[in-house]
This record gives structure tokens, C-alpha cells and sequence, in this order.
């Protein structure tokens, strides 16, 4: 069995035995959870080490690390072939970052939890079904296997919110749920189309495989997707439409401006290891389902349609950031926070620059510590008080000095301090962006700066809360009562948080450790979508 | 690029004057409270200091020493980080350590009892260590990098009194004011990397940097195949300038430094007037063959408006701390002058002379306030300890304070044997030879420096005279008998260092001539300049009469009390007090707006975008109501029609099978009957 294998299954294999174990040994559902996090930790960390960063996959069988391919499904549909789905993972830069992100945010949402005590059975089973499904998306290499890996995913998040979260949570698991599910059913017919417009080059028979939607010289003549005839659906380029529709599939997860409502409700509603998981991990799967397929597959309507991405990536960036401004929870403020750096990793994917994309990848990488930690934070709060409207607070500082001091270094980080991972991010995000128009054309200069302007108001924002909520003298809308149940940082938290601001430093001061494991993936983007281009 | 192993020796002992406050930043981190002690602060900054003297002594007027590593590469493009030697950073490097050290020392007396001291020397030091980071490295990446984290250091020091409600106002206030400067360098790094590919500052701005080497032929600005619209090469300056009108305190931008005055004033002293504002002049200076004439036009007006400005406000304002704040604004603006006009080492050498009287002046203002302070527990009386009006004749309580105050206002204000004389001729000479080349309008600038001259002559006289002349006023307030004392000698000490390096023979022999200042001759000399004679004889004798006049004005006023009282009820007079109605007016234009916006916005998400996905939703569930309807009503209905018709029939005919013979009989005959006439019919 491959490593891969083993870091998809493993937290399966918990969720089978919390689920087998009877509930009289309910205490010790929480460590099999955490036991199979901290292994699936260690080989991630073990896999990111033995990666080779010279190796680039994106559209190379061969580039790609731990490679795993077994015939899962033959069926033979008559006239139509033989549907075939491989199980097919492996990795490349792109992905590499992400297994070790998906093990360490897994670990800090099961420390969050710690605490439940609401049906302990149900709550793991679910968080390790979710971790399966996570770890499966990122490695998936064949449509299928990745779809159905996707739509696993939503099922544990629905019931996760809907059961374990706040006084609206029914709601929000709703909309939550029809939401991207609306995005990933017409992501069905896409995925279909192109089963049927491309063919295995070595067995002649339709494929999902993904790397043969990679390359143009596979798809069969006049077919839907094929980019050398121009099949048009409704008086739209196929290839357009297909795109399009990935692309809003994907972006629902990041999410965009004006597809992003799902996303403070959700995240108020949930339970905090579930805000946790959801800003930490779901929203990259968005950004890295862009990449790996909307921009992989569909190089030349990327190219074309780079200008649009790059203004809805600076149109997030200011929107997520004035809303932030005017939040009062704090939780929603940290929400729409995210939608405004996500906003970021869309700009520098839409330069199609080095600088660009990579400083994408590296914010979703850092704002998937970031976030986790902030939401962690504020779950710390609401556990104490069961309140989290920032005007309810004053001069916490006085109160929970450890407590402020986590908050003001993630709020220093996600404003993009130097030292932290975020700036490094933000820096070439910007400098990609701006870079664009005299490397390629894509996007004009005026976006970067558009783009900046962001990080002025995330400034702003986070700022002001300090401000008005940890600094000052103590006034508690709790009064005495508050002031006994508000004590500052304990052991389990601090082992959560450590981590978490040790990685956004690491990483902020040796950025090498991700650069040069996505370096060459990304310059073989970049050259995959400039050929098509040519 | 060779990747050895060897670190040469200069670069060394810069890595440890650089790394020195950082080892104590850990140790006051991981201490936490048990680190009350200002020691490991101070050891490291003492070995911060022996390292820079050693550097000054070895690579000043010497070679240029230039190390770097790899440090990360995105795509092809390899970033390094490393460290430049040259005079300006070598220079810088002394300066920031030699204000440092007493600062440090007599942080440790004024800031003695302290709840918070562990976290005060953690700060101090943190800002060192970005400070020095800042002035050594050799990209403009790490250049920003440490350009930020000494903002975030001021940020945290201004607010160092957390439970402070204007403390904490002001600090977010600098950060947010700083964050649009960085902001504007970082987008002059994108466009200087984007037309160059590169940030290294040697092979940028070095003696044949590329950046001169590219072609601007006023349409387009290319170098190697690269090329923008000309506009962009305007742009990147006025980028990089507006981070430096930010950190420098520029109007306008200006507004955060006097708020900054919330802070300890030993921060005040180092940060907020020696070596954080000047680090935009700084930059400025490193960057220099960046800028074009419309750049450097710019940078001389707004240098020459600020210092005009923030001169005739600082006449009115009667907070000892903040006088000084807008001194220091108004000096900044004279350094940006000299870097609008090409004079680079001019703008460096009234930045050097600038710190240590500067320092020396918070310093003093520090003690006072101190003792005030001193005096306001032990009288258990309420007044405002850095209000000025409530001091006076200070001199009879605190001779030292008094005289080395004496020494540093007279830097300040320009006069013969003082370091500011040399430094603030040097610029103004300089701004006068500018302004015949440029003739016409631009002879304003200098005229405006002049006037500013003038103007600050009369402010630190006013600053004097109020505070060490005069009687006491608090004794007259409360009817009492009360007297402050010397401040602690540890305060002393630094301030007497200082009050040295105040003093011309630091720079020059002769204590009238800046062409003999040692220091102006580590520069390059722009040639371009014509020398006009007469200006280097009128200019020093004319400033120096009209600030005696105005000495003896404030002297009048002041110390002898013949304050014309009429003039502060005019409307001048309440324009400078309220300084220019600037925060009021940033309150509404900016302030305001941004938060309207923003809770504009929000409600355009609640309503308008999520409101539509209810309203999507709502109208679906209310399709689906009426398709249950229809399911239950129509189609089931049919359904359950047909099956009652059946039934019905079902029914009828059940009636019919009652087990009853006669039934059947009649039945059978009723048959039989119709049979028998219809076949009838047929046949």
C-alpha cells in the first residue's frame, strides 16, 4: 500500500472504529481521532521532506511522486465503451503543501474539540470521514475518483454544522450545502463532456484521467471540449462554458464576490473545529481545484478569460474587507476577513507570473494556518462566555495577557506583518500582478494596486478590533461573572496555538521551504497555458 | 554569485550588531515577566555600538563590502538576502547605536517601577534590531521588511501604555498611516522589479547601477527589452516617496507623529525623532538615482510645506511633548528639501545633527516631566504634567536639564558653535544656489525655509523661556509651596553625552564653514550645483540676526511676560492651535466615509446578495409548495378520482350480488327481455 493510500484511509479506519467501539468507551473516541491526525502528520511531513521539488507534474505522469493507479470500476457501456475509473493519486508541487496543511489544520480541529460532549460517536466518525475526503481531493488524479472524493466531503460538513453548531445552524447547513452542491452537479456534466471528448492514448477507450485532459493531442476530433474545433453550446464556446463552469464550482468553495453568503453563515453557525476546517482547508480545495483543473484543463480559456478572474480576485479583496470593517462578531469579522485573502490567491492566479502563482499557493498555504489559528482563537472566547460580539469586550488584555498576545501576533500575521508568512504572500501576490502587463499582458497594473489598497483595510480592521476589544480599561458585558470565567490560555490551547504561529514564522522567514517545492510545478503551468496559447 | 562559506570580518561583527537586539528580544520573549531588568537590553546594545565604531572606523571612505546568500527563488528569479557596507549605511549604523545606548540608559531610570517594564525592553529591543535591519541590508525586500517591523515596534511602544484610551487611538492611528506608505513602497518595489527583475540595491542604485543605465526618452521608460510608459519611471518615485512622507512624517501624512507622543518619551526620544522618522530620508537617499525632476520638484515642495506648516503650529501648542513632535516634523520637511534638491549628504548631515539634539530635547523634556510627575504624587494635587503652562523658572530647580536643554535648542534653532548651524546652513545655502538655477517660482522653496528659520527660532525660544523662566506657575495655581528636583544623574549622564554631540568639533574644526564638516565629504558632491558666493556669507548672517530678533521677541513674551494678549484670540492663532483642522478634516473626508462605505456595503451583502439567495431559495420552496399542490390536489387527485370512480362503480355493482334470488330472477328476465328485442330488431 502507498503512503498516499495510507494517509487517505487511515483517519477511515478511525472513523470505522469509533463508530464500532460502544459507547461506554466514549472518552476514548477522541484519542483514536487524534492518534490517526498525529500519524497522518507525521507521514505528511515525512512525504514534504522526501519530496523532490525539481520534479514539476502538472500535466507529466512521470513527474509525479508516490504514484498509485489500480483499476477501480470497468463497466461496459456497449456502442459507448468501457467506462473506466482508475483509483489514481499522486502528487505534485501543487498539491505537496496541502497534504501537510490538510494533517496539521485535521489536528488543531480535533484539539478544538476537545470539549464536545454532544454525541462524541457521531462528531468523530464524521470529522474522520471529512479527513478522508479532504486527503483524497488533493491527491485524486482521475475526474472521477475526484468528484466522488469531493462530494464526500460535503456530507460529514452538512451534518457537522447542522447538528454541532449554533442556534441557526440548521440554516446555514442548508445553505451551505445547496450552495456548493449547485456547484458540483453541473460540475457532473463538465466532468462528463470531457470523459467523452478525450481518449486514452495507450487503451483507446474514454478516460477521466485528468493528466490526458492535460494535453490537447487527446481529445477526439469534434468532440465538445476539443480545443481545435470551436463546438459552441448556446451560442457559447464550449471550452468557454466548461470552464465557466469549473471555475464557479471551484469558486463557490474559495469563495468569490458575489458567491460567497454561504460562508459567514456557515462559519457563525458551525462548531469552532468546523470554522476551523472550513477556512483552513475547504476554502483551498476551491483555489486548488482552479488550478488543477480549471487552469490545467482549460489553459487557453484561463489565458483568455485572466483579465475577469483578476478583477474578481481584487473585487473580493476590497468587498471581504470593507464588510470586515463593519462586522460586530467577531467570527463573521474573521469570515468575511478570509473572503478578502482568498481574494488574493484569485489575482495571482490570474497573472499567470511565477511571482503570481506562487505567491498564491503560499497564501492559501498561510492563510490555512492563519485562519485556523484566528478562528481557534475566537472559539476560545465563545467557549468561556458564550459571547463573541466584540462591543461586549474591553481591555481583555488586562485580563488574558497570553490570550491578547496570540491575538495580536495572528492579527499581525493575517494583516501581512513581515516575518510572517502572509506578507511574504501578499508581497508577490501584488508584485506578480503588477508584473503581469509587461510579462504577458493578462492584467493591468491598476489591479495591484487595487489589490494593495486590500492590505490597508485588513490593517484597518484588525486594528480597530485590538483596539476595541483587547486594549483599554476591562469592561465586561458579563461584568464579575465574565471576569471569573474569562481565564487566559491553557495547556491544550497553547499546544494547539504554538504550532500554528511557529509555522507562519518559519515560513515567513524561510520561504524556500514552499518555494522550492512548487517552483518547478508552477513554471510548468505557466509554460502549459503559453503553450496552448501559441 | 559564490556561495562560500566565508563570512568576511566586517560583515560578521555587522551580523552581530544586528543580531544583538534580537538576542535580547528573545530573552525578554521567552522571559516574559521574570525579564524586569533593562540589563541584557543595554549589554547588547553596548556590543551593538562596539561593533558599529568598529565598522565606521574600517569601511568609512573605504571599500564597499557586499555579502549576500540565496535566500528563496520563485520560478527562475533567485532572491538574496544580504548585507551592504558602505558610508550611509555604515554611518547610519553608528548613529542609530550612539542614540541607542543613552536612550537605553536612561530608559532604565525613567522607566524604573513600571508594571510593564519586561514588555517595554522587549519592544526597545525589537526596534533596535529592525532599525539596524533596515539600514544594513541590500534589497529592497528586506529593506521593506524591516521598514515595516520598525512601524510595528512604534505601533507597539506607542501603545505601551495599553489601558490608555489615546495611547491606543494614536498607535492605531500610526500604523494605519504608516500602512498607506508601505503600501506606496510596496508598489515602487513592483514597479522597479518589474522593469528591472531584480531588488538588489548595489546592482540598482551602485555607482553604475542599472537603473541609471535604463533610457527614459519620455514616452517610454525601457531598459534591456523591458519597457513602460514613461509615466511609470514618475510614478515609482513618487511610490517610494510616499512611504517615505508616511515613516518621515510628511504632510500629509504628518498626523500620526504628534499622537505618537502618547508613548514613553524616552521612546519618543529615539524612535519618534532620531531614528524611525529619519528612516524615510534614508531611504530616499538610498534610492536616489530612482527619481526624475518631477519626483524631486515634489519632494522639495511638500518638504518645504511641511516644514513651514508643522513650524507654525508647533508656535501654539502648549504639550511640551508635542511642540517638540511638530519641531521634529518641521526639521524632517528641511531634510526632504535637501534630498528635492539633489543634495543628498546635506539631508544626511542635518539628519545626524538632527538626532542627537533632538534626542537631547525629549531627553530633557522626559526629565521634566519625570519630576512633574514626581511632584504630582507626592503633592497628591491634580494638574497635567506636560502642559507648559504650568511650569516655568524650571531653571533654579533643574540647572543641568536647563543647560543642556540651552544647548540643544540652540542646535535647533541654528545658532554659531552648535552641530544644527552647520547642518540646517548647509541645506539652506544649498536650497538658495537650487533655486537660482531653477529660477522664477521655485526661489520659494528657500525663501519659505528662511521663514521657517525664523518661525523656529521662535517656537524653541518660546519652549525655553516658558518652561526654565518666569516663576513657577503651579506654586501661583495651587497657593503653595512646591519645587521639583534635578533629575536622577542616570538620567544625566546620557543627556550630557548627547549635549557633546551637539556641539560642532563632533563634525567640524571650524565652527562656520559645513564645507569643512568631515562628514558631507562621505557623500558625493553634486557638481552640478553652481557655487553662487555671496549666498554662503548673506544666507548664515541673515538667519542668524532674524533669529535673535525673534530670540529677544519670545524673551519679551515670554520671560518678561509682555505677551500681547489680543493675539490669541485671532483666528491664525486658533488655526495653529487646532493644526490646521487636519484630524478634523481626515475625520470627515476619510474616517467617515470608509465606515459608511463599509456599512453601506454590508448591508448590500445582507440585502442584496444574500437577500437574493433567500429570495432564491424562498421562491423555490414556494414552487415547490404550489408543485405539492398540484402533486396532491391534481395529479393525486386524478389518481384518487379514477380510484373512486372504480370504487363507486365497485360499489353499484356490489349492490348488485346480494345473494337474492329474486334479484337474479328479475335480473336474468331484465336480460333475456333486451336480448329478445334487440335481436328482434335485427331479424
Amino acid at each position: 500500500m502507498n503512503w498516499l493510500s495510507i494517509l487517505i484511509f487511515l483517519p477511515l479506519l478511525a472513523a470505522i472504529l469509533v463508530l464500532i467501539l460502544p459507547a461506554s468507551l466514549r472518552v476514548a473516541y477522541k484519542y483514536f481521532a487524534l492518534g490517526a491526525c498525529i500519524i497522518q502528520l507525521v507521514i505528511a511531513a515525512y512525504l514534504y521532506g522526501q519530496f523532490n521539488g525539481a520534479l514539476a507534474g502538472v500535466s507529466t505522469i512521470d513527474t509525479y511522486q508516490y504514484v498509485e493507479k489500480l483499476p477501480w470500476i470497468r463497466l461496459n457501456l456497449g456502442s459507448l465503451g468501457l467506462l473506466e475509473v482508475d483509483y489514481f493519486v499522486g502528487v505534485d508541487g501543487f498539491s505537496v503543501l496541502f497534504l501537510f496543511l490538510t494533517a496539521l489544520v485535521m489536528l488543531i480541529a480535533v484539539i478544538a474539540s476537545w470539549n464536545i460532549d454532544k454525541q462524541l460517536k457521531g462528531f468523530f466518525a464524521l470529522l474522520m470521514l471529512l479527513n478522508t475526503a479532504i486527503m483524497g481531493v488533493f491527491v485524486a488524479l482521475d475526474f472521477f475518483l475526484f468528484y466522488v472524493f469531493y462530494e464526500v466531503m460535503l456530507l460529514p460538513l452538512y451534518f457537522l454544522i447542522g447538528i454541532w453548531g449554533g442556534a441557526r445552524r440548521e440554516y446555514a447547513a442548508i445553505k451551505f450545502f445547496l450552495y456548493t452542491l449547485l456547484g458540483s452537479v453541473f460540475m457532473l456534466l463538465v466532468m462528463v463532456g470531457l470523459y467523452f471528448s478525450v481518449t486514452d492514448p495507450s487503451t483507446g477507450h474514454h478516460t477521466f484521467n485528468m493528466l490526458h485532459m492535460m494535453n490537447p493531442a487527446n481529445f477526439s476530433e469534434g468532440s465538445i471540449f476539443s480545443p481545435f474545433v470551436n463546438y459552441e453550446l448556446f451560442g457559447v464556446s464550449a471550452r468557454l462554458l466548461g470552464f465557466i463552469i469549473l471555475f464557479i464550482a471551484f469558486a463557490i468553495k474559495v469563495p468569490i464576490v458575489p458567491l460567497h453568503t454561504w460562508l459567514p453563515d456557515a462559519h457563525v453557525e458551525a462548531p469552532t473545529p468546523v470554522s476551523i476546517i472550513l477556512a483552513g482547508i475547504l476554502l483551498k480545495v476551491g483555489g486548488y481545484g482552479i488550478l488543477r483543473i480549471c487552469f490545467s484543463i482549460f489553459p487557453d480559456i484561463a489565458w483568455s478569460s485572466a483579465w475577469w478572474l483578476g478583477l474578481i480576485g481584487v473585487i473580493s479583496i476590497l468587498y471581504g474587507a470593507l464588510n470586515a470593517l463593519a462586522q460586530q462578531d467577531l467570527k463573521r469579522l474573521v469570515a468575511y476577513s478570509s473572503v478578502s485573502h482568498m481574494g488574493f490567491v484569485l489575482l495571482g492566479v490570474a497573472s499567470l507570473t511565477p511571482e503570481g502563482l506562487s505567491g498564491a499557493i503560499f497564501q492559501m498555504i498561510s492563510h490555512g494556518f492563519l485562519s485556523a489559528m484566528l478562528f481557534f482563537l475566537v472559539g476560545m472566547l465563545y467557549d468561556r462566555v458564550h459571547d463573541r460580539m466584540i462591543y461586549n469586550f474591553r481591555g481583555l488584555a488586562s485580563l488574558m495577557p497570553t490570550y491578547t498576545a496570540f491575538v495580536a501576533i495572528g492579527f499581525f500575521a493575517s494583516l501581512g506583518l513581515p516575518g510572517f508568512s502572509a506578507f511574504i504572500a501578499e508581497a508577490f501576490t501584488i508584485i506578480g500582478a503588477f508584473n503581469a502587463e509587461s510579462v504577458n499582458g493578462l492584467i493591468p497594473r491598476w489591479m495591484a494596486i487595487g489589490g494593495s489598497v486590500g492590505i490597508l483595510l485588513s490593517a484597518a480592521y484588525f486594528l480597530w478590533t485590538l483596539q476595541r476589544m483587547f486594549f483599554g480599561n476591562t469592561r465586561l458585558k458579563g461584568g464579575e461573572e465574565w471576569q471569573r470565567l474569562l481565564y487566559d490560555v491553557n495547556r491544550r490551547e497553547a499546544i494547539a496555538l504554538v504550532p500554528m504561529v511557529g509555522l507562519a514564522l518559519i515560513l515567513g522567514i524561510m520561504p524556500s521551504l514552499a518555494f522550492d517545492k512548487i517552483n518547478a510545478s508552477v513554471l510548468s503551468l505557466i509554460n502549459l497555458v503559453n503553450t496552448y496559447h501559441q | 554569485m559564490e556561495y562560500s562559506t566565508h563570512i568576511s570580518l566586517p560583515v560578521l561583527t555587522a551580523l552581530f550588531a544586528l543580531l544583538a537586539p534580537l538576542c535580547s528580544f528573545c530573552i525578554s520573549a521567552i522571559g516574559g515577566k521574570s525579564v524586569k531588568s533593562g540589563l541584557p537590553a543595554t549589554v547588547m546594545i553596548v556590543g551593538s555600538l562596539l561593533a558599529a565604531i568598529f565598522l565606521f572606523a574600517k569601511v568609512w571612505d573605504g571599500d564597499v563590502v557586499h555579502q549576500q546568500v540565496s535566500w528563496f527563488r520563485i520560478g527562475e528569479t533567485e532572491f538574496k538576502a544580504g548585507i551592504i557596507l558602505n558610508n550611509l549605511s555604515v554611518l547610519m549604523l553608528l548613529l542609530v547605536c550612539v542614540i541607542a545606548l543613552p536612550v537605553h540608559i536612561y530608559s532604565i531610570s525613567y522607566m524604573r517601577g513600571d508594571k510593564g517594564i519586561h514588555r517595554y525592553w522587549m519592544y526597545l529591543s525589537l526596534f533596535c534590531f529592525a532599525m539596524l535591519g533596515l539600514v544594513l541590508v541590500d534589497n529592497l525586500l528586506l529593506m521593506y521588511i524591516g521598514w515595516e517591523l520598525v512601524g510595528f515596534a512604534s505601533y507597539l511602544l506607542i501603545g505601551f501604555w495599553f489601558t490608555k484610551e489615546a495611547a491606543i487611538r494614536a498607535n492605531k492611528k500610526a500604523f494605519l498611516v504608516n500602512r498607506i506608505g508601505d503600501l506606496g513602497f510596496l508598489i515602487g518595489i513592483a514597479i522597479v522589479y518589474s522593469q528591472f527583475h531584480t531588488l538588489d540595491l548595489l546592482t540598482l542604485f551602485g555607482d553604475n547601477g542599472i537603473v541609471k543605465q535604463a533610457v527614459n526618452d519620455g514616452i517610454t521608460w525601457s531598459f534591456s527589452g523591458r519597457e513602460m510608459p514613461a509615466a511609470w519611471l514618475s510614478i515609482a518615485g513618487i511610490a517610494f516617496f510616499l512611504g517615505a512622507m508616511a515613516k518621515s512624517a510628511q504632510f500629509p501624512f504628518h498626523i500620526w507623529l504628534p499622537d505618537a507622543m502618547e508613548g514613553p518619551t524616552s521612546v519618543s526620544s529615539l524612535i519618534h525623532a532620531a531614528t524611525m522618522v529619519a528612516a524615510g530620508v534614508f531611504m530616499l537617499v538610498r534610492i536616489s538615482p530612482l527619481f526624475d525632476d518631477i519626483v524631486l520638484m515634489a519632494i522639495s515642495a511638500v518638504g518645504a510645506f511641511t516644514a513651514f506648516m508643522s513650524a507654525t503650529i508647533a508656535l501654539t501648542q502648549r504639550d511640551i511633548k508635542k511642540i517638540l513632535a511638530f519641531s521634529t516634523i518641521s526639521q524632517l520637511g528641511f531634510m526632504m528639501v535637501a534630498i528635492g534638491i539633489g543634495q543628498y549628504g546635506a539631508a544626511i548631515f542635518h539628519l545626524v545633527t538632527h538626532a542627537f539634539f533632538k534626542c537631547l530635547l525629549f531627553l530633557s523634556a522626559g526629565a521634566i516631566i519625570h519630576e512633574m510627575h514626581h511632584l504630582k504624587e507626592v503633592s497628591r494635587l491634580d494638574f497635567n504634567t506636560q502642559d507648559i503652562n504650568n511650569m516655568g523658572g524650571l531653571r533654579k530647580f533643574m540647572p543641568k536639564t536647563f543647560c543642556l536643554t540651552l544647548i540643544a535648542a540652540l542646535a535647533l534653532a541654528g545658532l554659531p558653535l552648535s552641530a544644527g548651524y552647520l547642518s540646517k546652513d548647509a541645506i539652506l545655502i544649498y536650497a538658495f544656489e537650487w533655486a537660482e538655477m531653477h529660477q522664477g517660482i521655485w526661489m520659494i522653496i528657500p525663501l519659505s525655509l528662511l521663514l521657517t528659520s525664523a518661525l523656529t527660532a521662535f517656537y524653541i525660544a518660546r519652549f525655553v523661556f516658558k518652561i526654565f523662566f518666569g516663576v513657577f506657575q503651579l506654586k501661583t495655581t495651587f497657593n503653595k509651596n512646591l519645587h521639583l528636583h534635578e533629575a536622577p544623574k542616570w538620567m544625566l549622564y546620557p543627556m550630557f553625552f548627547l549635549g557633546i554631540c551637539s556641539l560642532f568639533p563632533l563634525f567640524s574644526y571650524n565652527p562656520f564653514l559645513f564645507e569643512d564638516v568631515w562628514l558631507l565629504k562621505g557623500f558625493e558632491i553634486t557638481e552640478s550645483l553652481q557655487r553662487v558666493n555671496i549666498y554662503h556669507t548673506i544666507v548664515p548672517a541673515a538667519v542668524n540676526s532674524i533669529s535673535i530678533v525673534v530670540i529677544f521677541l519670545a524673551w519679551r513674551w515670554y520671560a518678561r511676560f509682555k505677551y500681547p494678549t489680543a493675539l490669541s484670540s485671532g483666528l491664525l492663532y486658533k488655526f495653529s492651535v487646532s493644526q490646521w483642522y487636519l484630524d478634523l478634516a481626515y475625520s470627515r473626508l476619510i474616517v467617515k466615509p470608509t465606515q459608511l462605505i463599509s456599512r453601506f456595503l454590508y448591508g448590500v451583502d445582507r440585502q442584496l446578495v444574500d437577500g437574493t439567495v433567500d429570495k432564491l431559495g424562498r421562491i423555490i420552496v414556494g414552487f415547490s409548495g404550489v408543485a405539492a399542490w398540484l402533486d396532491r390536489y391534481l395529479v393525486d387527485g386524478l389518481v384518487n378520482g379514477l380510484g373512486k370512480c372504480s370504487f363507486a362503480v365497485g360499489d353499484f355493482l356490489r349492490g348488485s350480488s346480494k345473494g337474492k334470488v329474486q334479484h337474479y330472477m328479475f335480473s336474468m328476465f331484465l336480460i333475456f327481455l333486451i336480448v329478445l328485442l334487440l335481436g328482434l330488431k335485427f331479424f
